[in-house]
């Protein structure tokens, strides 16, 4: 146990030296302290078994509406009595005058013998001194009276009357110290020390978002695979989108619903006269339509990064390459835990005359590797400009099952030729987001968005 | 992506010994992801390229090849007959000019097998028919038909009765008056003529891409059929045909062709056709070293049968196989007939440095410095909307760059600044300790012939004490300590700053972007409680491009 004592808790232990048994509030007035110190000061003693803290429960007794009636006006059956007291009165004229309480009067008088009624008529037998009750009333009168400071008796009778007495609870504390607490001497100890063992308010942190973190540890990893990073646009035209990548005009993933057109905007210029033309083509061969260049200049908001990388590698057209670009990328979907409309990808690509699917593979597992999943497997899937096409599925720890993560496959030659791209292109993308949630054990994707303090500022940095 | 619903017990009896583990384990090799299962149902996802996956033969077909129990292509036997004459008049020319069709007899029809030709239906017309624009297709009782056909073209007050229907309508009423009619009329655009299929005692059979007619119904009493497609092109159509010949041809039917006569028209063939590989592109590709024998083996487990001829390999793919382009998908076939989960990946040296790219790491370094200053760096949404990006903030909505049917309103324009995002931040966390202080920095979008994509840089500082010299002093010391610049601070005004509290910010004599304390009026309308003061510059022609 820390032997440095803040002010408060000195101030709070001379004064229960001297007189034991305080409320916070008398502590208050005795050490000059405001209650929040008070308050404070108990709980530190408290925990270091310094002092003890007695909680006790009283009643207080106030009157209540009829109590309140019959203070002013006396009892009823006192009124009742009060009325015959002269001369005996019909019992017609009483119910008249005391209307309600008539009964409950009468009822009481009768019990008691003070009263007897001959015919129609109430006449007095005894006329009381005191009432049950009434000294009860007089004495609480418009206060809070304490249960142990009124006649047990008299309260009774009138605890049994309806809405006569409000009973409130009080709670009492009384502090006083422990023996230990009473023995110390703050002469001798601690000049200057303080205490070093006692809790410390909170301090908010500076971060980076948990997100980005993941994003560049993501680009790191890239990198150290002898990965260059490229960056493009957002916002593209279709051809670079989706002609380019074999993706047909008529394609469902092409129409409104899922992608965002940006309304009104199209690209003059969208490629090469070459490019545009071999393009077209390849689109005219093998998807049997009516190619439209004005649907090719259409501008989206880019569907995936591997757009940036196909416009790359068309300009570039190297012979040897590993490039990835990272980015956010955009899906006309309902946002939901799992879906947003906005999100961020990687897409990387490697170029070269011995580039094969097993590499492409084996690039995946050292990736997952040092993200820290080693329980991955290949599944066979379909994307319109990869053939073969691969999925990653990984093992997540926390729901039990496989889930899907990147896609991969080798760039069709649909796709490569008409660009005057010569040799094999294994490309990859997934989203990144998905990553972070394992990584952070989210369940809603919409969190990463959300800029809530709260998390941003409990989050832990390191995972 | 289309989903198809199985049952493993059905799968069983079509495929022939095997369990019902060994069935899911393999359903993802043949590309299918199983979404859902539930005792003997399993719901898969097929990728729409393969639309004989539509129906569990389809997928029986595949599995026996992967699972080994019966490889290579399924050769379909079809009857030549005269018999069944489909003559296309000249008039559907300029409206939907192709049709196609085929005889299936002898089959047997249960509920589950026409739930199974329904969906499939459903997925064609989806799919590969491009919502029956492109090919429709049609599943008649051939016992109700009288051949030889018509396809001809008639006009809107023709009438007939349309499937689930008992009374006569006209064909105006369909269209507009039917949920298929609304749906799909829109294809038929407006010409007066739309094409009809009559049969030789002048009753309809169908009124194609809409509806069929009633009188011939699939039942389970249906003992043969008659389908038919047509299209707006000949292969297309003839694709969409060969799915559905190949599905009744391995659901037991009988096939006999259709005699097709008229422009352009001609009786559908449904042969293979034959695609060259070299072995070696197949070795590459895959980074394997099989040999030709391996690679045909392979090859029939993908149900395609392959030959060896000299130095190539030959393949004959069957015609519902239209997804095969050339030799690359020849290879992604022999990969699956291999078998995806035997090919060890494998990590080659890069012969390339890697390099993060300089906008990267400058960024990351900014970010590092606002740390150091005490800010939290905060993300938003360059896709946000109109009442976040002006409303709310006073800005005057000039021309805001727009995308079409958002099916979120929190998503319809592009931001061109950042700094409302992070105000709109603050008024989400009015119950978090203050200081508050966000910043951002990320891409905003103007237009410009078409679009500029520009990268900006926000903060915000929220606390009861916080005033325009703690941010000039934030701001003062990023940029010098980022990027050694020093900045000037000019009167200014701006509808989101208060008035006299507000200016411009300099480097080098030039305007970088605005400085201030936020006006009242958009803290009030961001329920914010304590004052906020704010910057946000552009990075892009300051310290890169």
């Amino acid at each position: 146990m820390s032997q440095v004592f803040h002010e408060i808790e000195k101030k709070i232990i001379s004064v229960l030296k001297i007189e034991s048994e305080l409320t916070p509030e008398k502590l208050g007035n005795l050490t000059q302290l405001s209650p929040d110190q008070i308050r404070r000061g108990i709980e530190w003693l408290k925990h270091k078994d310094l002092a003890i803290v007695n909680e006790s429960k009283s009643v207080n007794f106030q009157l209540a509406k009829n109590g309140l009636e019959s203070l002013q006006n006396g009892l009823p059956e006192r009124r009742l009595l009060d009325l015959i007291k002269k001369n005996p009165m019909e019992i017609s004229e009483l119910q008249k005058q005391l209307g309600p309480i008539f009964g409950p009067a009468m009822g009481l008088a009768k019990k008691n013998n003070w009263v007897e009624s001959i015919e129609n008529k109430i006449s007095l037998k005894n006329y009381p001194s005191s009432i049950p009750g009434e000294k009860t009333l007089q004495q609480i009168g418009h206060d809070s009276i304490p249960e142990p400071n009124i006649d047990k008796d008299d309260l009774a009778s009138l605890l049994k009357r309806p809405a006569f007495l409000i009973e409130n609870i009080v709670k009492n504390k009384e502090i006083s110290l422990t023996k230990d607490a009473q023995n110390l001497d703050f002469t001798k100890s601690d000049s200057g020390a303080i205490d070093v063992e006692a809790k410390v308010p909170e301090v908010n942190v500076a971060r980076t978002h948990p997100l980005k973190d993941t994003i560049d540890e993501i680009r790191e990893i890239f990198v150290t695979l002898g990965f260059a990073e490229i960056l493009g646009n957002m916002t593209q035209s279709s051809f670079w989108n989706f002609d380019a990548l074999f993706t047909p005009q008529d394609h469902p993933a092409r129409e409104l619903q899922d992608t965002f057109y940006l309304d009104g905007i199209s690209a003059k210029k969208i490629g090469t006269k070459e490019q545009i033309q071999n393009v077209s083509k390849y689109h005219k061969k093998d998807w049997r339509y009516h190619w439209d260049i004005n649907e090719a200049r259409k501008m989206v908001l880019r569907t995936h990064t591997t757009c940036v990388t196909i416009k790359h590698l068309a300009e570039k057209k190297p012979d040897e390459a590993r490039v990835f670009s990272l980015g956010r990328v955009f899906r006309n979907e309902k946002v939901s835990y799992k879906h947003l409309v906005e999100f961020n990808q990687i897409e990387g690509v490697v170029v070269g005359a011995n580039a094969n699917l097993r590499n492409l593979m084996g690039i995946q597992r050292e990736f997952y590797r040092r993200i820290g999943i080693t329980k991955i497997k290949f599944w066979p899937t379909f994307f319109p400009y990869t053939e073969p096409s691969l999925q990653t599925m990984v093992f997540n720890e926390r729901l039990g099952k496989w889930v899907e993560l990147f896609g991969m496959g080798i760039f069709r030659p649909e796709v490569t030729k008409p660009l005057g791209i010569t040799k094999p292109v294994l490309a990859w993308g997934g989203g990144i987001e998905r990553i972070a949630m394992l990584k952070y054990g989210l369940d809603d994707v919409r969190e990463f968005y959300n800029n809530n303090l709260g998390w941003l500022r409990s989050t832990t940095k390191c995972q | 992506m289309p989903v198809v619903e199985l049952s493993y017990s059905r799968l069983q009896k079509l495929i022939g010994k095997v369990s019902k583990k060994q069935i899911s384990e393999t359903l993802p090799f043949l590309g299918l992801d199983i979404e859902s299962e539930d005792k003997d149902l399993v719901r898969v996802e097929y990728s729409p390229n393969r639309p004989d996956y539509s129906t569990d033969f389809g997928i029986a077909l595949g599995l026996q090849g992967l699972l080994g129990i019966k490889t290579g292509s399924l050769k379909i036997k079809i009857k030549k007959s005269k018999e069944y004459k489909i003559n296309v008049k000249s008039n559907v020319t300029k409206i939907r000019p192709f049709v196609t069709g085929i005889i299936a007899k002898n089959g047997k029809i249960d509920d589950k097998i026409i739930k199974q030709f329904m969906t499939m239906q459903e997925d064609l017309h989806f799919g590969i028919g491009r919502k029956r624009k492109k090919s429709s297709i049609g599943i008649h009782d051939l016992d109700k038909i009288c051949f030889p056909l018509s396809y001809t073209a008639t006009n809107r007050n023709y009438k007939f009765v349309p499937l689930n229907s008992n009374k006569e309508s006209t064909i105006s009423d369909i269209l507009n008056n039917t949920e298929v009619g609304q749906e799909y009329g829109n294809i038929l655009g407006n010409s007066s003529q739309v094409p009809i299929i009559i049969d030789s005692n002048d009753k309809t059979v169908s009124f194609p891409p809409i509806v069929n007619a009633a009188v011939t119904t699939v039942t389970t009493k249906t003992k043969n059929l008659f389908v038919e497609v047509t299209g707006i092109n000949k292969e297309d159509a003839e694709d969409m045909l060969s799915i559905v010949a190949t599905i009744l041809y391995y659901a037991g039917f009988d096939l006999t062709s259709t005699n097709i006569s008229g422009a352009k028209n001609s009786s559908p063939k449904l042969e293979s056709r034959k695609v060259s590989v070299n072995p070696q592109l197949i070795n590459a590709s895959l980074g394997l070293e099989l040999n030709n024998a391996k690679i045909v083996s392979s090859l029939k487990k993908s149900r395609i049968d392959a030959s060896i001829k000299g130095k190539n390999i030959v393949c004959n793919i069957p015609p519902y196989r239209f997804d095969i382009f050339g030799p690359m998908d020849i290879v992604e076939e022999v990969a699956l007939g291999y078998g995806i989960e035997n090919l060890a990946p494998l990590l080659s040296p890069s012969e390339t440095m890697g390099t993060i790219h300089p906008i990267s790491s400058q960024l990351k370094s900014l970010s590092l410095v606002m740390i150091g200053l005490g800010y939290l760096e905060g993300l938003n949404s360059s896709l946000t909307s109109k009442k976040i990006l002006y409303e709310m903030t006073n800005r005057e909505s000039s021309k805001p760059i727009a995308v079409l049917n958002s099916k979120s309103q929190e998503h319809t324009i592009l931001r061109d600044s950042i700094l409302p995002g992070i105000l709109e931040n603050l008024s989400r966390n009015i119950h978090e300790s203050y200081p508050q202080k966000l910043f951002e920095t990320g891409t905003i979008f103007l237009k410009n012939n078409p679009i500029d994509e520009k990268t900006n840089f926000a903060a915000v500082c929220a606390h009861q004490d916080a005033n325009f010299t703690e941010i000039k002093s934030i701001l003062q010391a990023a940029l010098k300590t980022g990027f050694n610049l020093e900045i000037e601070s000019k009167t200014s005004t701006h509808e989101t700053f208060e008035k006299g509290r507000v200016a411009s910010v300099l480097v080098n004599g030039k305007t970088i972007g605005i400085i201030g304390e936020i006006s009242s009026k958009t803290i009030e309308n961001y329920k914010i409680r304590v004052p906020v003061v704010a910057f946000e510059i552009s990075l892009s022609g300051l310290i890169f491009d």
